[in-house]
């Protein structure tokens, strides 16, 4: 389960103790249904209390337990060229 | 320059203020995502790929130094110290917050700057020439007609939801630096044969999924005629255009399902419709904005042998040898900056640099700057006895690149680093090309030419008009690239032809390769890739871009 931060804007995914991290690592990565719902419900929950918004599950590769999708892929890796790194590092 | 009369302050302000109070709503949860979207998106802020990203809006192009400094300011107190320049010469900040969007919003606003027209179905920001005023093959500068323009357009109340957005970019010169034929609507300040100064009105032209060169809708519109019968234009295309189907909604669709002369026929019914004298402006408001832009105190033929002197030092002759135009005023060049290193995005430019471009415009061009659809920067006037100094001044800032309009100064769109639409990375692509043919002397060897990039069907990157036009597209998780060869985004302007089967990044650079190879052998005297292209027609290239030549 996937969705951005209200507030930053950033990338967050729903973690095992149904809390929302920007580290894709944290992921909690599932196929039991009963675990499926209970995210959905926290997934609504916090979209109502304008925490995250446009939350939806993605589906995840079982070989590298990467996103499947490629554009999924590029929101856990990040941009290849961000100049703001860049400047951080001078 | 332009400067705000109370009513933009007023407007600016006014809606600072309202969109603060909008934010706090939102972040108290009064709003809704789906209330608050396009109350966002109507100040510029989307939500991109990995954060909010914030497009201030550079009317026709044109800045002063102190509303360089305050973005670059900003850049760095709200974002992650740079800026991109779009290809639609605004600026964009790929990484601000919600809760501090009002607060840029209002430091904008301290410097005359915002966020509108920078989304939705409205009438977008006009774009017009970057040499404007300056450059010495045009009829009168196009800026006070695109600043007529954006007053008309600002907010106007019948335009806010058109059946999808609308692009207009204006120009006075021959040499057609703003692409206007792939303008919804593109104008050409032109003279008659009286030497009456009017308007040539293009219609229809248009990138993204269904590229169509723009025609001619009024060979010759009189100028007093200009907002009423563009009013007429809008609102057929309000009444006619497609909302059933978003693909389908530009008026390029409308121009060419309807037919060119039955679309002028539409318009010149409402036209007659409409009381003219209830849009057009007085003679006096349009000599009110013109005066904004009366030419800078420029001195009468300066001495310029120490510029010809200055060419001794052979980086600065072919600095001044491909980043300079002809100014108007005997003494004086144009200068282009080129936001092209190759190690970087096309048009990013750090908060540093800015602040640089800003100094050196208040030193040597009268504080003027403007950004470029081709996402470099230009300082319109600068005495030539000043360019070598000038010069130092860009190189201590990183931003002495000789690369304009040659192969590495690659027009690129965000692509799938930062967009939420896109189907490929295009920055990557654009750098491992630059990369290929970083060797200036090669550069300078083939000449002009022109790559474009986008990073989906969307064509931000303008791929349909380049030379050489690259589309990012994915499947099944791999990214692959479809060339077109043969676009021209002048006054000559064409839609490129595509190829066939798409490439990995690695063969894409090395059919390029082949095909500048190909052309460095088959051209004929001083001729452009393009010129070749046309003489010797898309099949050899073809061949050599598959390598089966
Ligand atoms: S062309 Fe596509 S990927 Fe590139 S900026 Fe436009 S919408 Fe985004």
């Amino acid at each position: 389960m996937t969705a951005n931060e209200l507030r930053e804007g950033y990338s967050v995914w729903l973690t095992e103790d149904l809390t929302w991290s920007t580290d894709y690592a944290d992921a909690a990565l599932t196929e039991d249904p009963e675990i499926i719902a209970k995210m959905q419900s926290v997934a609504d929950r916090d979209v109502e209390a304008n925490e995250v918004v446009g939350a939806y599950f993605i589906d995840i590769d079982p070989e590298t337990k990467l996103p499947a999708r490629y554009r999924e892929r590029f929101r856990v890796t990040g941009p290849s060229n961000d100049l703001g790194e860049e400047i951080e590092k001078d | 320059m332009y400067r705000y009369d109370e009513f933009d302050h007023d407007v600016v302000q006014s809606r600072v203020k309202q969109f603060r109070g909008q934010v706090k709503r939102r972040l108290e949860g009064a709003l809704t995502e789906e209330q608050f979207r396009p109350l966002r998106l109507q100040n510029g802020l989307y939500l991109q790929l990995h954060a909010y990203m914030l497009r201030v809006a550079v009317p026709y192009g044109t800045l002063n130094s102190k509303q360089l400094r305050q973005l670059a300011m900003i850049s760095e107190k709200y974002d992650r110290g740079y800026g991109h320049v779009t290809t639609r010469q605004n600026m964009q900040f790929n990484w601000p917050q919600l809760p501090e969007v009002p607060d840029i919003l209002q430091d904008l606003a301290d410097v005359e700057m915002h966020c509108f027209q920078t989304s939705g179905n409205c009438i977008r920001n006009v774009t017009s020439d970057p040499y404007a005023g300056a450059t010495a093959d045009e009829i009168e500068d196009p800026r006070p007609t695109a600043e007529l323009l954006r007053q008309w357009s600002t907010m106007h109340p019948e335009f806010a939801f058109l059946p999808r957005k609308f692009k207009i970019a204006v120009t006075a010169a021959p040499n057609d630096r703003a692409v206007i034929k792939a303008h919804d609507i593109g104008i050409e300040i032109v003279k008659n044969e009286k030497g009456e100064v009017g308007y040539h009105i293009i219609v229809g032209g248009g990138l993204g999924r269904t590229p169509i060169i723009g025609v001619t809708l009024n060979e010759f519109l009189p100028r007093e005629e200009l907002l009423p019968y563009l009013e007429a234009v809008m609102r057929v295309y309000n009444r006619y255009g497609r909302r059933d189907n978003k693909y389908k909604a530009r008026i390029k669709i409308l121009v060419t399902e309807t037919g060119i002369d039955a679309f002028r026929q539409m318009v010149d019914a409402e036209y007659e419709s409409l009381e003219p004298s209830d849009i057009a402006v007085s003679e006096a408001e349009i000599s009110r904005i013109t005066d904004y832009f009366a030419s800078p105190q420029f001195e009468d033929a300066p001495d310029d042998s120490a510029f010809e002197a200055a060419k001794s030092d052979e980086d600065f002759a072919n600095w001044a040898d491909n980043n300079l135009s002809a100014h108007k005023q005997a003494g004086y060049s144009i200068v282009n900056i080129s936001l092209k290193p190759h190690d970087r995005a096309p048009g990013d430019v750090t908060a540093d640099q800015m602040r640089a471009v800003a100094d050196l415009a208040d030193k040597y061009s009268f504080g003027e700057i403007r950004t470029t659809h081709q996402q470099n920067m230009v300082l319109p006037h600068v005495k030539k006895a000043d360019l070598q100094a000038l010069y130092e001044g860009l190189k201590a800032a990183e931003l002495a690149a000789d690369n304009i309009g040659l192969i590495s100064d690659i027009i690129c769109c965000p692509g799938m680093d930062y967009c939420a639409l896109a189907t490929a990375r295009s920055i990557p692509v654009s750098q491992a090309i630059a990369e290929r043919f970083s060797d200036p002397k090669r550069q300078r060897a083939i000449g002009e030419m022109s790559i474009k990039i986008s990073g989906c069907i969307n064509a931000c990157g303008h791929h349909h008009v380049g030379n050489i036009g690259i589309l990012g597209l994915e499947k099944a998780g791999v990214e692959f690239y479809q060339v077109k060869l043969g676009g021209d985004s002048s006054e000559n302007a064409a839609i490129g032809q595509v190829t066939g089967p798409g490439f990995s990044q690695e063969e894409l650079v090395d059919g390029i390769e082949r095909m500048v190879d190909f052309y460095l052998d088959s051209r004929t005297g001083a001729e452009k890739f393009i010129d070749t292209f046309k003489r010797v027609g898309i099949d050899p290239f073809k061949e050599v871009l598959y390598g089966n030549a």
